[in-house]
């Protein structure tokens, strides 16, 4: 995503069941309530505190092995079949988050951009890598096409 | 020459690293000039020195700053990849 279409981007609140999305819009229906139309722009600080702190914290390997899978269920991608390698990544990407705040590829290095660096985010948009298109995987392996 | 080194850049989380890594070594204990390794997850030092090289690197790796990376400091020219093979490094490190 580019900066101008970052710089978009606000956030917004359902007035029905407090669910909270950051985009440039609010969706039409609430994904969490099925409520249409009831989104509302929020003041950021006042949706940290609507959040609480109760977002699920995935710090363990299991976790984000189980996420990955989710990601891929239905995809023409799956989760690599070599599960040591794939748990090699995960604990890689928890060392990235505990010294640099975020799940970064560990194939990756960022660039000191913040902003450029949210590129880096497993998962992270691999279709458009030409390692993905010529050999099937994204740049770490961790996904590859079915 | 500190400005005229062959340098590898890795990651120690980075798995396709782990694999280049002994290929890298071998292909180092052949050549007059050894491969310099620096690790970049870890030291923000050689991160720094990774990105200043970032333009070539960032071709070499189709877009991004990516690990496993091979720079030359005399030519210029990066590899980049799990791909790269013992021959691809000598070939690089000679040219």
């Amino acid at each position: 995503m580019t900066k101008e279409a970052m710089a978009r981007k606000k956030v917004w609140r359902c007035n029905v069941c407090n669910d909270i999305h950051y985009g440039i819009k609010g969706p039409d229906v609430c994904p969490t309530c099925g409520a249409r139309n009831a989104f509302a722009l929020i003041d950021y600080p006042e949706a940290m505190k609507v959040i609480l702190d109760q977002g699920e914290r995935l710090d363990e390997e299991d976790k984000l092995l189980d996420v990955w899978e989710r990601f891929a269920k239905d995809k023409p991608f799956k989760l690599n079949p070599d599960e040591e390698f794939v748990r090699q990544l995960a604990r890689g990407e928890l060392e990235n988050e505990r010294n640099h705040g975020l799940k970064y590829c560990p194939c990756r290095i960022t660039t000191g951009d913040f902003v450029d660096d949210l590129d880096l985010i497993c998962p992270c948009n691999f279709f458009i890598q030409p390692v993905y298109k010529e050999t099937g995987e994204c740049w770490c392996g961790l996904f590859v096409k079915r | 020459m500190a400005n005229d080194r062959l340098i590898f850049f890795w990651g120690r989380e980075c798995p396709h690293c782990a694999k280049l890594h002994p290929i890298v070594t071998e292909a180092s204990s052949e050549l007059e000039t050894p491969i310099t390794e620096l690790e970049v997850w870890h030291s923000e030092e050689n991160a720094k020195l990774m990105r200043s090289y970032g333009d070539v690197i960032k071709k070499a790796c189709g877009g991004s700053l990516g690990v496993p990376a091979l720079y030359n400091e005399r030519t210029k020219k990066a590899l980049c990849g799990m791909r790269v093979t013992k021959e691809d490094i000598l070939k690089w490190a000679r040219e």
